[in-house]
């Protein structure tokens, strides 16, 4: 059998850790419901728990037996208590009741709220469906695609306006009419 | 030292200034071994195909060595976060390619107002354009000729990158004021070549370049000079450049995979391993007859780095400009201020170059600026509203040669092999902080005139977090005229040991106000063909002649 496991390493994997941090189920659904309040779902975006952000998290989460030495700085069990401090009372809790502990985690532990919040938006903006929801709601999105590669944009890629290039002016000092400028005043010795 | 090997010339360096100067060589027949302390990169080693692509600029692509720990870098200590890559091809591994080349007047600051470490270059534009056009053929530059901006250029490989909305919207802002405006050059293919893929504009430039169609020198350099025959042996970190006599002997390495050490034998050294690298090196090679580090007598090397002052300014606007398609960090430029005029109350000047952004993560986490969407009920109209309707403006200044601004040694830290990092202490003149904000005003009155403009932010001066970020690194081992003011020569021979050469960014004796890989390069095409043909001359040297005394080409 072939082992797919990226080892611990020197260098930061490529794409996150396989396998991934393990969740429980639980803790996947205070993950789910943190996120799903800091990107609520709407005007034809999808709720970031439809959506499978923690798929996406749990991969840049270092899992067991990983030091956390890249960004986001988290260990499994680290990330695992601070869902389990939350628990079911938040998953279960109204949604201006979840908003109320969020500011409050927000106040008291900056850094780690801060973590939290970015990964949610690297996850949710990921998703292929968020993309396509991009595509079809939003005009300047309309042709953003999941990664730069392998497509890229040439295909719908503006050109320049040559009748504004056909009007540039500009100049430059020759080497011959390089002299000395007197200092500003601010700057003489 | 028991395994050794001798060769014409030792490179140290597979970055920009190694890769030409061994390609050059090499090309006219010359022996050369390049040690390289880090890798060669495989494609699937960047992120433009992973889900994570934007997220990766926090881990792996990263362009600080401190935050990406990988086991080729070496950590740097002090007040500034310098971008470096170690791996055949360096730093142009993750560079984005802006081609830009010095102005006439760059070659002459001393001259126009010599403030603070500030001297004339050596050399003049004209004596360094053949060695542009030679090494804009070599990379396959992207340009649109006809700026009236700068000297007149060669047509490029292929034409200018394309500029799309972002380029339209904010050519019309400089059209509408009735500034000097023109598209960026590009070392980014918009034909084949060599096997090297065209751009298709996918707008991750920063994350390198599967497609190769940026010119990293392992796609653009490199393939010729290995065909050419040069020994290149990577992990290969360099311990110390060994001398006898009042000249350079070779180098002493450590492979990085055994911890075995090597020699190499030369009988001419050329250093280009970046402007930390090369004077930290140096600083390292302290030894009987040098003991302030190798061609430091007068106490210069690892002083008046440049960085560029900086000033990132993101503008939001009404309209759609799909930001995420494009070159990244150089669709166009503005020079309408670029020399020096003293009523400003500074000295030097700025280029406004246009960038773009990334994707959708990048805008909800602030682009480039920190202005992040907020989170909760009003996520959804604040994103709706930014994304792909940015455009960015770097103001990038001419920051003066200070003295006090420079690498040294900290024995307290070491790298994986051991050996003690440099420590980057780097502040902001007060010339420079004035030129950058009222560079700051002239990029908003460009943006309005664009307009409408919906949002805007800024890194403030010196760029996220204080000092400038770091990207261009420049000058701790400039060419001069005396040597009482500079490292070295004009034809970058040491002024202490004349067979040992500088050839990458820290031979800069000014930044300019563009970005400085294009005139590295050059500088060290112009080197390399000076040691080929004066090749018999330099390894009969004992003593370093002077600018005038040195034989021509």
């Amino acid at each position: 059998m072939i082992d797919v496991t990226i080892r611990s390493g020197s260098k930061p994997p490529l794409g996150g850790w396989l396998p991934p941090a393990a969740l429980s189920a639980p803790q996947a659904d205070v993950l789910n419901a943190i996120a799903d309040e800091l990107i609520p779902g709407g005007e034809g975006f999808p709720p970031p728990s439809g959506v499978n952000v923690v798929g996406f998290i749990v991969r840049y989460v270092a899992p067991s037996g990983q030091e956390a030495k890249w960004y986001p700085f988290l260990t499994e069990a680290e990330f695992a208590r601070r869902l389990d401090e939350l628990g079911s009372a938040f998953v279960s809790a109204s949604s201006a009741e979840r908003v109320q502990v969020l500011i409050g985690l927000e106040r008291d532990d900056a850094e780690f709220f801060g973590r939290l919040r970015d990964m949610v938006y690297y996850a949710y903006y990921s998703r292929p469906e968020v993309v396509a929801a991009i595509n079809r709601n939003l005009e300047a999105g309309r042709d953003y695609r999941n990664s730069p590669q392998p497509y890229g944009y040439t295909d719908v890629m503006d050109d320049w306006d040559d009748d504004l290039l056909s009007r540039v002016k500009g100049t430059y000092t020759r080497t011959e009419d390089v002299v000395r400028l007197p200092l500003p005043e601010n700057l003489r010795p | 030292m028991a395994t050794h090997s001798e060769t014409d010339v030792l490179v140290i360096g597979a970055g920009a200034g190694g890769a030409a100067m061994s390609k050059r060589l090499s090309d006219g027949g010359v022996k050369v071994t390049c040690l390289e302390q880090g890798d060669w990169l495989h494609p699937m080693n960047h992120p433009h195909m992973y889900d994570g692509w934007e997220l990766e600029r926090l881990r792996t692509w990263s362009w600080h060595p401190n935050v990406r720990m990988f086991p080729e870098d070496y950590p740097t200590t002090g007040n500034a976060a310098p971008m470096m890559m170690n791996g055949v091809g360096g730093s142009t591994l993750h560079y984005a390619g802006a081609w830009p080349r010095f102005k006439p007047v760059d070659f002459r600051k001393g001259t126009e107002h010599g403030l603070e470490g500030t001297i004339d270059w050596p050399i003049s534009y004209e004596d360094l354009e053949p060695f542009y056009a030679i090494n804009d053929a070599e990379i396959g530059v992207a340009r649109r000729v006809g700026d009236p901006g700068n000297p007149p250029r060669p047509e490029g490989w292929g034409p200018a990158s394309r500029g799309g909305k972002v380029g339209r919207k904010m050519g019309r802002g400089f059209d509408e004021l009735g500034w000097h405006w023109w598209p960026a050059d590009n070392a980014i293919l918009t034909r084949e070549k060599n096997n090297r893929m065209a751009c298709n504009d996918c707008g991750f430039c920063l994350g390198g370049c599967p497609r190769h169609a940026i010119a990293s020198t392992d796609v653009s350099y490199w393939p010729k000079a290995l065909a050419n025959g040069v020994d290149l042996r990577v992990n290969a970190r360099v311990e110390t450049i060994t001398t006898a006599n009042g000249r350079a002997t070779g180098a002493v390495y450590i492979d990085r995979t055994t911890g075995a050490r090597s020699e190499v034998r030369a009988k001419i050294v050329v250093l280009a391993a970046n402007s930390i690298g090369t004077p930290r090196l140096l600083l390292l090679s302290a030894q009987k007859g040098y003991p302030d580090g190798l061609a430091n007598s007068n106490g210069l090397v690892g002083t008046h780095l440049m960085f560029h002052s900086w000033s990132f300014e993101d503008y939001w606007f009404d309209e759609p400009l799909e930001g995420f398609k494009g070159p990244e960090p150089a669709v166009l430029y503005s020079q309408e201020f670029y020399d020096t005029d003293p009523s400003r109350g500074f000295v030097n000047g700025f280029s406004l170059q246009v960038g773009t952004a990334l994707g959708a993560a990048n805008s909800a986490l602030g682009t480039n600026t920190g202005k992040i969407a907020p989170w909760g009920a009003g996520h959804r109209e604040f994103f709706n509203k930014h994304f792909a309707h940015h455009a960015l403006v770097y103001v990038q200044g001419e920051d003066l040669p200070v003295r006090t601004n420079r690498v040294t040694i900290d024995p307290a830290v070491v790298d994986s092999s051991g050996l003690p990092v440099p420590h980057v202490h780097y502040d902001l003149h007060e010339n420079d902080r004035r030129l950058i904000t009222w560079g700051q005003e002239r990029a908003r009155e460009a943006a309005e005139a664009a307009g409408p403009v919906i949002d805007m932010a800024t890194t403030g001066i010196g760029g996220v977090g204080g000092p400038p970020p770091g990207w261009h690194i420049m000058g701790t081992c400039r060419m001069g005229n005396t040597p009482e003011d500079s490292v070295t020569n004009k034809w970058n021979q040491t002024w202490d040991v004349p067979n040992l050469f500088i050839t990458d960014a820290s031979s800069l004796t000014t930044g300019a106000a563009v970005n400085p890989t294009s005139t590295l390069q050059a500088v060290s095409v112009r080197a390399a063909e000076y040691i080929k043909r004066r090749f018999a001359d330099i390894t009969s040297q004992t003593k370093t002649p002077s600018n005038a005394d040195a034989p021509d080409f």
